[in-house]
């Protein structure tokens, strides 16, 4: 931790204690760079400075929050916590955590990984080859190379930082009306610019003149990507332990029971190396440790923080995130991992979902959804057979997790999941 | 005019402001609070293309420091390789409307029992959980340009979305209704919508899946906006069409509808899409998409407007802290001559299709989704059975021509858009209308 940043952390907490019983600093900042490409030109080339300070405070229960991007006006930022506090419903809480987590490597970070607008600028021209290798029009792509510094102190003595890294790649093509869009993301300089150029690229030209189906059951196999939009949309909610007992979780009720085939395990892996999420501790500053969510298919465990557990008699599982430095944190996964026997669940024929246009409309409490799939397309002996023009994709997440008959071999990092694809029967598809 | 290091144009769009938001969940405040942003962008554009740089916390320095603040702008430009230009604009800047009550002005405390009520008011019996939020963002915004273009204003949006969930037997279904305004505090008196979204949730448990497959259908306002926004708002944005990524790409004057369509985008109007100017200075008006079944006009910021033609500029958006991107504003289908009932009587077999879930849309591919709320069954003219998590899709190109009455009334909702990690208020609208051969999703098989 800088020490200008050291020593304002002890002036908000030691000003802090003077108003709340708790304090809680938590400060973020990083810088980045960009390419955008608009066609096959880079057109925008763009860079970042960013900073935060988000100030908690917890005084007999009524706890507090607010943030700004200005750290030197922390005073006004740490009366607006105070004054937040005094509204805030008072509610059962043991304290924020004391200091535990001595080691402390940087999971989520790599040296090697520069913010420099030229590495930008190369992995553009190699995504650009790669879509060479079929005769379609790049409509767009990005690089974005980042990294960032967080740091999380409190009263009880707890003075924490780590170091985030982040590379990610992507591009659009077109051919005729057929679009294809494919991406990489590492913590590490370890994205794969070509592929990603070639794959969108084949998505692009495969989806030319494809047929139409007719309305009826299919079997289907997800990508992780598709699959990641679904999870996230339905899943993940679902098993947020403040959604489970304030009665906005269908597998409120469901601890103990089969909710996904028995071979699926769905697990929170903090301390995956060089994963997206990885890290010691929340952003409570709670050890992380592995949540087992879904083992053998049987539903296991909830996500907790601090506040929920609480109030509801349960123990943090450290799965307090924040998305930026404002407000109070909110509870997440880590790195949420997707697990099970692997087979080659391309050697049967099915329609492979490359990704689904508006998983976002699914229905969170009741798991109900119905998407458009994107570059629709027969698998046949394990390859890319015909594909399908149009084909929407109706049917409920909670009843697909028991459908499942095979995870391929393999896997994606998809935003901060770790998934494979995943092979069901019996999905209903909404031809012309 | 070239200024040094190559620097054809910049600006700088600085916010600051203040987000202020409570949320009270099953009758417990949760969190009540404001917090406090300050970003600018700086936008250089090269000998190629634009350097931006994003600064948080930016102080307005001049003289030296500025100029730093350039060369590293204009340093990253170097890489660019496309050959932007601008188009020549109008400047000028709308008054904001004036606020009936300013939200700032009314303590947190007592928006906070405000919004209680409606929370409270959907806590119906059968309801499970009941959450109600607020968020207030005031935006101070000002913009300077290399052409001497100054212009500053202040804007405060607000509003509430209320949710309630039932369950029973294993099922759980929600109901929500959202309202957003520029004109200031809106929570007052609205007891009947926190009812509202109790209502729909409950009935919503008796309601069916609708069977996937191609019918007639009918929108209502909300859900018709969602599908004037989806199916041919972002494929008239003039990035999409000059990266060929819009099947809207070369169709001017080419009709694609029913003559009886007309669809509109005006920033102009004073609806929560609303913006005094586009975020590059430029002045905001109404743009004609599709006139009367016609592609009409593409919207546009300077760049795409010189790089693409055929529309109007002024559409420029931008988050706080983030490049301007053209943007829908309040997006409407124009008003028709049909009543509802004439057109349940033309339907035989069909749906009616209530509020709005989102929507998402393929612009190359020419294929958009959007999912109702609710509908009912239609048969021989007449509504019956209730339906849930309903969505259409269809193809921007032949959509237009299946429709084939709208309504007499107009309805706006208010939103947020997403594009390019860019989240920026919006409305959107539409009479009712009437649609032949949807292709409807749902996974139930009666």
């Amino acid at each position: 931790m800088p020490e200008d940043i050291a020593s304002l952390i002890d002036t908000i907490i030691s000003t802090g204690e003077t108003l709340a019983e708790e304090v809680e600093v938590f400060i973020a900042g990083g810088e980045s760079v960009s390419a955008e490409l608009k066609r096959t030109k880079i057109g925008i080339a763009a860079g970042s400075y960013a900073v935060g300070l988000g100030i908690r405070t917890i005084d007999h229960g009524h706890i507090g929050a607010s943030g700004t991007s200005d750290p030197s006006a922390w005073r006004k930022c740490l009366d607006a916590a105070i004054s937040s506090g005094t509204l805030a419903t008072p509610q059962e809480w043991g304290g924020l955590p004391l200091s535990s987590v001595r080691e402390q490597p940087l999971l989520s970070f790599d040296p090697e990984v520069w913010v420099k607008a030229e590495i930008a600028e190369a992995a553009i021209y190699q995504m650009l080859t790669g879509a060479e290798e079929y005769p379609v029009n790049v409509t767009s792509g990005s690089a974005d190379i980042s990294t960032g510094y967080l740091s999380l102190a409190n009263s009880h003595g707890v003075r924490y930082s780590t170091k985030k890294s982040s590379f990610s790649v992507s591009l659009e093509a077109i051919s005729d009306q057929s679009t294809g869009y494919e991406f990489d993301q590492s913590v590490r300089m370890s994205v794969d610019p070509v592929n990603v150029g070639k794959m969108a690229a084949f998505f692009a030209h495969h989806g030319r003149s494809g047929e139409d189906i007719p309305t009826g059951d299919y079997s289907l196999v997800l990508s992780p990507m598709a699959f990641a939009q679904l999870l996230g949309s339905v899943f993940v909610p679902a098993v947020n332990g403040r959604s489970v007992h304030a009665g906005r979780s269908k597998l409120a009720n469901s601890l103990g029971e089969v909710v996904a085939d028995t071979s699926i395990s769905i697990f929170d892996d903090p301390f995956r190396n060089y994963g997206p999420g990885s890290t010691c501790w929340d952003a409570e500053g709670v050890p992380t440790r592995r949540i087992d969510i879904v083992r053998d298919g049987v539903l296991t465990e909830f996500l907790y923080d601090l506040k929920t557990g609480y109030r509801y008699g349960k123990s943090s599982t450290g799965s307090a995130l924040r998305s930026g430095y404002g407000g109070s944190p909110g509870i997440g996964y880590h790195n949420l991992v997707f697990d099970g026997p692997r087979s080659g669940i391309r050697d049967e024929p099915a329609i492979y979902v490359h990704d689904v246009v508006g998983a976002h409309t699914a229905n969170p409490m009741s798991g109900d959804f119905s998407v458009e799939i994107s570059n629709p397309s027969w698998i046949e002996n394990g390859d890319f057979g015909k594909p399908v023009r149009k084909a929407m994709y109706a049917g409920n997440v909670f009843d697909l997790l028991k459908n499942i008959e095979g995870l391929g071999h393999g896997e994606r990092v998809i935003g901060s999941m770790v998934l494979p694809e995943v092979r069901l029967s019996g999905q209903r598809i909404i031809g012309v | 005019m070239m200024m040094s290091g190559g620097i054809r144009y910049y600006d700088v769009r600085h916010v600051t402001g203040q987000t202020t938001h409570i949320d009270i969940d099953n009758s417990v405040i949760e969190s009540a609070g404001t917090s406090f942003f300050s970003t600018a962008v700086l936008r250089v554009l090269g000998p190629s293309g634009w350097g931006i740089l994003t600064i948080d916390n930016y102080t307005s320095p001049r003289g030296k420091e500025f100029d730093s603040l350039l060369e590293s702008a204009a340093s990253l430009a170097r890489i660019t390789t496309e050959p932007v230009n601008l188009a020549d604009a109008p400047h000028g800047v709308l008054p904001v409307p004036a606020m009936r009550e300013d939200p700032r002005e009314v303590s947190l405390e007592e928006k906070t029992g405000v919004l209680g009520e409606i929370e409270s008011a959907a806590r119906l019996p059968g309801i499970v959980n009941s959450r109600a939020t607020y968020i207030e963002r005031a935006e101070q915004v000002s913009f300077i340009d290399s052409s001497a273009n100054e212009y500053s204003f202040e804007i405060c949006r607000s509003g509430f979305n209320i949710m309630a969930v039932a369950s029973r037997e294993g099922m759980v279904q929600m109901g929500y209704e959202r309202l957003h305004s520029i004109h200031g505090l809106n929570i007052r008196h609205q007891q009947e919508l926190g009812r509202l979204a109790g209502v729909r949730a409950l009935s919503l448990l008796d309601a069916k899946t609708a069977a996937g497959g191609t019918m007639d259908a009918i929108l209502d306002p909300e859900l018709a906006g969602v599908f004037a926004h989806e199916a041919v708002g972002h494929a008239s944005e003039g990035d999409l069409v000059h990266e060929g990524n819009s099947v809207l790409s070369g169709k001017i004057g080419e009709r694609i509808g029913n003559s009886l369509i007309t669809i509109v985008d005006d920033p102009s109007l004073q609806e929560f899409g609303f913006d005094p100017v586009d975020a590059e200075g430029v002045k905001v008006g109404r743009t004609k998409i599709i006139d009367q079944g016609i592609v009409g006009a593409y919207l546009h910021n300077r760049e795409t407007l010189a790089s693409v033609g055929n529309g109007v500029p002024g559409h420029a958006r931008a988050m706080p802290g983030e490049a301007p991107l053209v943007r829908m504003s309040n997006t409407f289908i124009e008003e028709g001559d049909s009543s509802l009932d004439e057109m349940l009587e033309g339907i035989h077999n069909g749906i009616i299709l209530y509020g709005s879930r989102g929507g998402q849309v393929d612009p190359g591919r020419g294929v958009f989704q959007f999912n109702a709320e609710y509908g009912f069954i239609i048969e021989h003219g007449e509504k019956k059975g209730m339906v849930r998590d309903v969505s259409l899709s269809g193809e921007i190109l032949s959509t237009l021509h299946s429709i084939e009455m709208c309504g007499k009334e107009r309805k706006m909702s208010q939103g947020y858009c997403g594009k390019g990690g860019q989240s920026v208020p919006v409305s959107d609208g539409a009479p009712y209308i009437m649609l032949r051969n949807a292709v409807v999703g749902g996974s139930g098989t009666e």
